[in-house]
């Protein structure tokens, strides 16, 4: 058993173990006096099973993990298809399955598959070898399971798949051109995402953002009220349980999509500063385990990972502040829900094998 | 893995690595704007939405009967607000508000803007006086629009119900034009009496409201009081009114249209003061509706809005021949001795004159001519004298002008003259003599407010004092729960001459105790009440089986006036009874039944303090069936 354990990259861990317990305590702040004043004990009852998943992955050999992506990539389109047929309508939108009383949102988990099987496909051969026709299909294999997700609809869900196309420049390169052409394909996409693809919601949402004073009742209430928490929130915070905004209800959805406005309100500057000091040295650390992985295939999972992370930070924080569109998208072991955190805990207990199987060979 | 590959991906995620931290860096720096450059901007924002001063209103005084029964009381109830700093601005809000709640969205859109432009203040009230349904609409709609909030704050019970409506009055929310007229002493969305005494008291029943400091949440919700200055309540205060007897009246005038007054021939305080139909001042008090029950009251044929004895103006009929026989004895045209014949009818300026009595009362003196209310007698009385005489008297003895009561929107008495008839008719000014003999019986231009009339009936009680009638007893002394009086308003004095005075008490005490007084079936037999009927024309009849098929609506308006006990008078009373023929059979019955209640029964058996329906959400309350 202490074997076992020995697999867990210390580094890692206590990072993750200081970002869990910073999340906890928001949670139990930000449920107190509220319906949801239990949340924070549930949330760590997913986190240790998580913890669990994650101490179990580290400990098999990434190869073998790798091996299996394909069924599983095949596995998570069907479910991504079934989910529109069989699955529980929330809110507007079918994302989730309900199993015994609990909701599973199937795309949190395929979007790790899905970094998994491209990592695997692409990089099981040398670089050089991988001829462009290979590059569009890698795309398209990205691309598919996000239109069924907007589907859904889930923008949010769907972006957060993007990062995985950054195994393209890691092994590639990147040339001028290439940015050029991103760039060109980003705008026209955007055009044509405004045009055909977007919900009326969504494209409020983006309107919001751009002017968030337009419509202080309304959508634009959300981000007004948690910039009024982080803003209120000072150097050193409110102090813990007696943010104004978080404890009087005026932050919304302060357990998921805001929690970390509750964190920036009671601990202030300074809690900002420890909370991406943080999430930088996790980030940080995956890149070491990109580095130090025995296969391209694994260096590229790290990198993706490390890609999907940095997303989740920059979008969730962001929004939050004001700073990008209002855009659900869930803030790692902040927020709180069972299927993300699984999916986290999943994806760090890979990066931990790579870590641990670098080492020991 | 490839050794020719590791550095080029090594140098590929180094430049990751980069663009991480840098990425983490613009997140400090966005953080470090909204918190510490903008820290102060956003405190403030929070601190306001957090912290609230709310008003905190301060009840209105009670108003008590002169006997310290209560007419007016104060209930907590539950109104549905919206706070001065969550008025809503979009329309499409302002709409499906107004739908939600069934308001007329105009009205309400209007209303949003009026408070929003004049700051601060009380809230706006979208429903008042919740019942248990409209605290279930309330919370139903509160849960789509948390800018709501349910306030408890005073009502206004008025508990005799129709009672004493008229002069009760009712509260509402103040309106521009008041606001407008006195900036300091008004706010928005503040309660003021509208009618009636809740109105002319105004400022003696209002206290001063208060202010707390208090932290609320996303729903408007108190959590937390950091301090606040109580609201003082109004003072409660004595009416002269005694509700046993406004009862009576009531009770006496039952459907009938008119007016009751009793005024105590001490001060000149109104003991009672009754308008039929009365109207009931609960109705009035959901702000949003009033303007309904406004109109509907207001259109109706009856007429409830209008305060008869203070509103209505009503030919004198025969009550008046006391005013006639005043100025022709002062005048010296007569004296009491003198005899005039009536024949059943005298033709004066080419026309006849018809006397109640078709067969004739033959020789009369004064005294007889007003105990049988002899119209040929008056005619010669008014034949004799010019109508500027009439007048004179009338302006001597206080019944052309106002009598001062503290009620608002009283009307003037109007007795004709010269002068009078140039302004109102100016296509036919000239006066007629003709004229004055129909104003000799009380009839023709003559228009009288019943309190006018008693106050008049009231100076020959009283020899000659002119009283200023009012409802104003004084002010209750919270602690001990006593009456603080205040001074009546005091007297003045006439100068009427006691022998013209014996002459005219004589002829009221025939006219109900004499063998021939028209009110004689209304004699009491402990007590000498004393009167004159009237009997007043609205339209004009062949003969009296003419008269017998008419509508209601075109019968006499019954009178009558006068004062008891005649040995040592304690009260004056006037009666009208709209479309009721004559007055000895239809008010002096009422007067009658006033004296006895004052007199006889009052001390025996004193009625119950009025009962009002008590609307009181916090007590369990039986459903109201359906209509």
């Amino acid at each position: 058993m202490k074997e076992r354990f020995r697999a867990l990259d210390p580094r890692l861990l206590w990072v993750l173990l200081a970002l869990i317990a910073l999340g906890t305590l928001t949670l139990y702040s930000a449920g107190r006096n509220t319906a949801q004043s239990g949340i924070w004990l549930k949330q760590s009852l997913w986190n240790l099973m998580g913890m669990f998943l994650m101490l179990l992955l580290a400990t098999t050999d990434p190869r073998r993990i790798f091996r299996y992506s394909f069924p599983a990539y095949l596995l998570g389109l069907v479910a991504l298809v079934a989910v529109l047929v069989v699955g529980r309508k929330i809110g507007g939108a079918t994302r989730w399955f309900v199993v015994a009383g609990q909701t599973f949102q199937p795309s949190e988990l395929m979007k790790w598959v899905t970094l998994l099987y491209l990592s695997h496909r692409l990089g099981s051969r040398p670089p050089d070898t991988v001829g462009r026709l290979e590059l569009v299909g890698a795309v398209g294999l990205v691309v598919f399971p996000m239109l069924l997700i907007q589907r859904q609809p889930d923008l949010g869900m769907a972006l957060s798949f993007l990062p995985i196309l950054l195994i393209i420049p890691l092994m590639k390169g990147l040339r001028a051109r290439w940015v050029v052409a991103l760039l060109l394909l980003v705008g026209v996409g955007g055009f044509g995402a405004w045009k055909f693809a977007l919900k009326p919601y969504q494209k409020q949402r983006v309107l919001i953002f751009l002017d968030p004073s337009s419509d202080l009742q309304g959508k634009g209430y959300q981000v007004n009220q948690s910039r009024i928490a982080i803003g209120s929130g000072g150097l050193i915070g409110k102090g813990f349980t007696s943010g104004s905004q978080t404890q009087l209800n005026f932050l919304p959805v302060k357990t998921t999509d805001f929690a970390f406005s509750v964190w920036a309100e009671e601990r202030g500057f300074l809690g900002v500063l420890l909370a991406l000091g943080l999430f930088g040295l996790l980030l940080n650390r995956i890149l070491d385990a990109a580095r130090a992985a025995h296969t391209n295939a694994q260096a590229y999972f790290c990198a993706g990972a490390a890609g999907i992370f940095s997303l989740h930070l920059l979008v969730n924080v962001g929004m939050v502040a004001g700073a990008l569109p209002n855009k659900g998208m869930v803030l790692p072991f902040f927020s709180a829900g069972g299927s993300s955190t699984l999916s986290f805990f999943l994806a760090l207990g890979l990066i931990m094998g790579i870590l641990h199987h670098s080492r020991v060979k | 893995m490839d050794p020719r590959q590791r550095p080029l991906l090594r140098r590929r995620l180094g430049v990751f690595r980069v663009l991480t931290w840098g990425l983490v860096a613009l997140l400090v720096v966005v953080y470090a704007w909204l918190q510490l450059v903008r820290h102060s901007e956003f405190k403030l924002l929070a601190m306001q939405q957090a912290v609230k001063v709310r008003p905190i209103p301060a009840p209105r005084g009670l108003v008590l009967d002169r006997n310290g029964q209560r007419l007016v009381d104060n209930r907590r109830a539950l109104h549905l607000v919206i706070q001065r700093e969550d008025l809503p601005t979009r329309t499409e809000v302002v709409t499906a508000l107004a739908e939600s709640l069934s308001l007329d969205p105009a009205a309400l859109a209007k209303k949003i803007q009026s408070y929003r432009l004049a700051g601060k203040g009380h809230p706006l009230v979208l429903k008042e006086n919740l019942d248990e349904f409209g605290i279930a609409l309330a919370e139903r709609v509160r849960a789509r629009y948390p800018f709501l909030s349910v306030e408890v704050a005073p009502r206004r019970v008025y508990l005799g119900d129709e009672l004493a409506g008229h002069v009760l009055g009712y509260v509402g929310e103040v309106d521009e034009p008041m606001m407008k007229a006195k900036p300091d002493l008004y706010h928005l969305g503040e309660t003021i009496g509208k009618e009636g005494f809740e109105a002319s008291g105004n400022d003696k029943l209002k206290g001063v409201d208060g202010q707390k400091r208090i932290l609320v949440d996303q729903l408007g919700t108190e959590v937390a009081n950091f301090g606040q200055v109580d609201a003082a309540a109004g003072r409660s205060l004595f009416l002269t009114l005694d509700a046993g007897l406004q009862q009576v009246a009531q009770e006496a005038l039952g459907q009938e249209a008119g007016a009751v007054v009793v005024l105590d021939l001490r001060d000149g305080g109104v003991l009672a003061m009754y308008s039929g139909p009365s109207y009931d001042p609960n109705l009035f008090l959901n702000r949003l509706s009033q303007d309904m029950v406004d109109r509907y009251l207001a259109n109706n044929l009856t007429r409830p809005m209008v305060n008869r004895p203070i509103q209505g103006i009503y030919a004198p009929g025969s009550t008046f021949k006391l005013l006639v026989a005043l100025a022709a004895l002062e005048k010296g045209i007569v004296t009491p001795q003198t005899q005039i014949y009536c024949a059943g009818k005298k033709n004066y300026y080419g026309r006849d004159f018809r006397c109640d009595k078709l067969t004739g009362h033959g020789v009369l003196s004064m005294v007889q001519a007003i105990a049988q209310s002899c119209d040929v007698y008056f005619y010669e009385l008014a034949s004799r004298l010019d109508i500027d005489d009439i007048h004179a008297t009338a302006e001597k003895y206080g019944l052309t002008e106002r009598t001062g009561i503290d009620l608002p929107q009283e009307k003037r008495t109007r007795i004709p003259s010269r002068a009078w008839k140039r302004k109102a008719v100016p296509k036919d000014p000239k006066w007629y003599a003709g004229e004055t003999i129909s104003v000799g019986i009380g009839q023709g231009a003559v228009g009288v407010t019943p309190l006018g009339l008693a106050r008049f009936y009231a100076l020959l009680a009283t020899k000659g004092k002119l009283l200023t009638p009012h409802l104003f007893y004084g002010f209750r002394d919270d602690q001990s729960n006593s009456l603080e009086l205040a001074p009546a308003p005091p007297p003045k004095d006439t100068a009427l001459d006691p022998r013209i005075w014996s002459i005219l008490d004589e002829g009221l005490y025939e006219v109900v105790n004499g063998p021939h007084g028209t009110a004689r079936a209304s004699a009491l037999k402990d007590i000498t009440m004393v009167g004159k009927t009237g009997t007043a024309q609205v339209a004009t009849f062949v003969d009296r089986a003419h008269y017998s098929r008419q509508a209601k609506s075109l019968k006499d308006h019954a009178l009558f006036a006068g004062y008891a006990p005649r040995e040592k008078p304690q009260i004056a009373f006037v009666v009208v009874v709209e479309n009721a023929g004559f007055g000895a059979t239809s008010a002096a019955p009422i007067a009658q039944k006033l004296v006895q209640y004052w007199f006889l029964d009052r001390p025996l058996r004193p009625l119950p303090p009025p009962r009002g329906r008590m609307v009181d959400p916090f007590a369990p309350q039986p459903r109201e069936e359906a209509e």
